[in-house]
């Protein structure tokens, strides 16, 4: 019980949050179904009318609901160039077509033939007998359809904070990233409720809209014709409350995707990626500007990897992020990699620069390489030290990777081709399960994030890159050039931060969060605080 | 009013046509009867009337124009069709179902209301008790009223009925075929009537043309027709109910 009123505790003291994300989540749920709607039913309309269409059709429309949903993000997000709510609202409403398609068309096929024969009979147009009779006799089975859409529609936009359109799942993504269960729950739970209510909504409505019978007693016809207008109106109900929501929490609370529109030349848009480190980076850069600038600071945290942050930075979906040079010289300039740490730096800096309008500042100060890690444990039995140590016994390991390890030519591929390394078993880990999955014996060796406080805290053993294969991941904030031009003194503030944070002290920020359960931007203000950063110059 | 001239329908060319080589006219103000078995053309025969089929080969005109050349649209609207499966339109209440056409129209709602209260009256239903219902709440006989009610909407010259009472128990076919007869004298409309049954024929029928596989038998009024039958079918068709009557005679 107490664990109960602990979350309950919990989730109130993020109240305004949780309702400028719900606000979010039924803004992006309300647009997408409704764009679904309005292209669905005359698609289906179609598929019903051109015999010849209806195969492809709802062929086509059953295709895009077996895109995963996180492919689908991407794809949007490289098409469109941007990230936020509106590939988010175009993945949704693609998803949200068959369900409505579908049900247009078997709807307008279920009317009887004895009436589209009467129809035709007394002298309507195909447009009268679509808009008279065949399209209010199927709307039963169209509005069961667009219920699937909209409830789908909920549960598929909790993913839409991987790309920086908020919502619910921003709290996912969050608890995800931070291993915090609560976190998990505050989205998982109102989004299940939502969907609950978004069903009802359009139960109601349908309800509200369908036709009146004589037979009900004086009293029961009172009732109704108060309540059916209502019933009717609950959707659009929702909808506004939705926005209200939003409206009346968005104004204390920065960072939500539906406010780009308003941010205007005096804000900075930070972003950061999925994972513990990138959130307290995040967090530095963000209140380090608050505290010294006038800018206003809007968090773009959790995007879904580095592809994200970088599509999202070119497009000026954000003004700058925290990047590895590894990273960028590898992932995003596809170059080989090289050991040598000044040159990674000069080369990305030069690159962005004339690739990308962007330029990275100077290094935080860590290097957050990848690092083969085992367990302790295991290292001292089997004698192990170095990765080339790990050879010879491979084949009887099983690996935990990253989904973005196993991809990046610098990671896995390059690895095995470098050390002649080939695991017996290859699963794909969350970032932030894989410690716990080699604590637990799931996994034996995992590619853990050098900076990483769970090392220590897990007793794992990171075995030194003897043949140099991995490249530097310094840090340093990539901001874009026009936000640079735009603020000029941007430089100097995030400028206070190179130097100033070495490997111990990330992994003891990391570690702050991960084990302590501390969030991000208390840690960061500690941090902060105590350098004196965040006081501004006599 | 409706003339046919050797008209032939096939649906599929490798069976025989549903209609074929039939010619007759239907005479203004005279009720029709096409009598014959399932199958044998009529209700094809009914819908080639208001284009809703287009014959293979042959004429049908309404009025002395081609059909083919008309507007269907508006000629449908100009004849009214009772339907076999009545086919009220399940989601309008009466007055909604009685006025359609008028409103298809474009005539104003509160036209259309008097318009269907005044039909309503007309084919024996109280509008007061039963304009604002569904049809699912009425009885098969009040609902093939209603059926009859939304024909004669637009105010047509000629009704096209297609076995409207083939789906009513005894009692209420009786009635309601009283109720036609007696609407006709007050309206003065042309009615083309399609059914099965004989006796329904011979109450009805100012002339009645028999049909058998899609050809024409013969045509003329039901005395013509049981004194002098012109092929062994029609005379057939007669006998076995005369034989009936003539035994019900006896044991009463």
């Amino acid at each position: 019980m107490t664990a109960i009123a602990d979350w309950i505790a919990f989730a109130l003291e993020r109240l305004p949050e949780l309702w400028l994300r719900t606000g979010e989540h039924l803004l992006l749920t309300g647009v997408s179904t409704g764009a679904a709607i309005v292209a669905g039913i005359p698609l289906g309309i179609c598929a019903a009318r051109v015999r010849w269409l209806r195969s492809p059709l709802t062929g086509a429309v059953g295709i895009l609901q077996t895109i995963p949903s996180l492919a689908m993000l991407a794809i949007l997000l490289a098409l469109l160039g941007r990230i936020g709510a509106v590939p988010a609202i175009i993945a949704l409403t693609l998803y949200a077509l068959l369900p409505i398609v579908r049900n247009t068309l078997a709807g307008l096929e279920g009317v009887s033939p004895e009436v589209v024969e009467a129809a035709r009979g007394i002298g309507m147009t195909p447009g009268q007998r679509l808009r008279l009779v065949e399209l209010p006799l199927a709307l039963p089975v169209i509005v069961a359809g667009v219920r699937t859409a909209a409830v789908v529609s909920v549960g598929i936009a909790t993913l839409s904070a991987f790309i920086g359109a908020g919502g619910l799942g921003d709290f996912i993504n969050r608890g995800l990233a931070l291993s915090n269960t609560d976190l998990i729950l505050l989205g998982a739970i109102p989004a299940a409720v939502l969907a609950l209510i978004v069903d009802g909504s359009i139960a109601a409505l349908q309800w509200g809209a369908s036709p009146r019978r004589s037979s009900a007693t004086p009293l029961a016809a009172a009732v109704e014709r108060v309540a059916r207008p209502l019933a009717v109106a609950s959707p659009l109900v929702l909808l506004l409350a939705g926005g209200v929501a939003y409206l009346a929490s968005s104004g204390s609370l920065a960072g939500s995707p539906w406010s780009a529109a308003v941010g205007g030349g005096s804000t900075v848009r930070i972003g950061s990626k999925n994972f513990t480190e990138q959130l307290v980076l995040g967090e530095l850069m963000a209140q380090l500007v608050e505290a010294r600038t006038d800018l206003r600071v809007e968090r773009r945290f959790n995007l879904g990897g580095t592809m994200i942050c970088h599509g999202a930075l070119v497009s000026g979906g954000i003004d700058l992020y925290a990047e590895y040079t590894g990273t960028a010289l590898t992932a995003i300039l596809e170059r080989d990699g090289t050991s040598d740490a000044d040159q990674a730096y000069e080369t990305v800096a030069r690159e962005y620069r004339e690739r990308f309008a962007a330029q990275w500042l100077e290094p935080f100060g860590f290097d957050n390489t990848y690092a083969i890690t085992v367990r302790r444990s295991d290292a001292e039995a089997r004698n192990l030290r170095t990765v080339s140590d790990l050879v010879s016994v491979a084949a009887s390991l099983r690996a935990g990777f990253t989904a973005e390890f196993s991809e990046r030519p610098d990671g896995y591929a390059g690895l095995q081709e470098a050390y002649g390394l080939a695991f017996g078993e290859v699963r794909d880990l969350e970032p932030a399960l894989m410690y716990q999955a080699i604590a637990r014996g799931e996994v034996d060796v995992v590619a853990a994030f050098a900076t990483d406080g769970r090392i220590a805290a897990f007793d794992l053993q990171p075995l030194e890159d003897d043949r140099g294969f991995f490249p530097p991941y310094q840090a340093a904030a990539v901001i874009r050039t026009a936000a640079l031009q735009a603020h000029p003194e941007l430089a100097d503030v995030l400028g206070l931060l190179a130097g100033v944070v070495d490997d111990t002290t990330m992994q003891r920020l990391n570690y702050e969060v991960d084990e302590e359960g501390r969030t991000p931007a208390d840690i960061a203000r500690d941090f902060l605080e105590g350098r004196g950063l965040l006081e501004p110059d006599r | 009013m409706i003339s046919l001239w050797h008209v032939t329908k096939a649906f599929d060319p490798t069976e025989p046509p549903a209609v074929d080589d039939v010619s007759f006219d239907v005479r203004r103000g005279e009720t029709l009867v096409l009598l014959g078995s399932s199958g044998c053309g009529k209700t094809t025969l009914l819908k080639l009337m208001n284009g809703l089929l287009r014959p293979t080969s042959g004429r049908v005109e309404v009025d002395g124009e081609e059909v083919g050349s008309q507007d269907p649209i508006s000629l449908r609207r100009s004849i009214g069709y009772v339907f076999q499966g009545i086919g009220l339109f399940p989601h309008m209440t009466v007055e909604e179902n009685v006025g359609i056409v008028p409103r298809l129209l474009g005539r104003p709602p509160d036209e259309r209301r008097l318009r269907a209260h005044e039909l309503l009256r007309v084919v024996g239903l109280d509008p007061a008790a039963h304009a604002e219902r569904y049809p699912e709440e009425l009885s098969g006989g009040q609902q093939q009223r209603v059926g009859v009610a939304r024909a004669l909407g637009g105010d047509p010259e000629c009704l096209l009925m297609d076995e409207p009472f083939g789906a009513l128990d005894a009692l209420t076919r009786d009635t309601l075929q009283q109720e036609l007869i007696e609407l006709r004298e007050e309206l003065q409309k042309t009615i083309v009537f399609v059914t099965h049954d004989i006796f329904e024929a011979l109450t009805l029928a100012d002339r009645i043309a028999v049909l058998h596989e899609g050809r024409l038998e013969q045509i003329g009024t039901g005395e013509e027709l049981l004194r002098s039958p012109a092929t062994d079918f029609v005379h057939r068709l007669f006998a076995r109910p005369a034989e009936q009557l003539a035994a019900f005679g006896d044991v009463l």
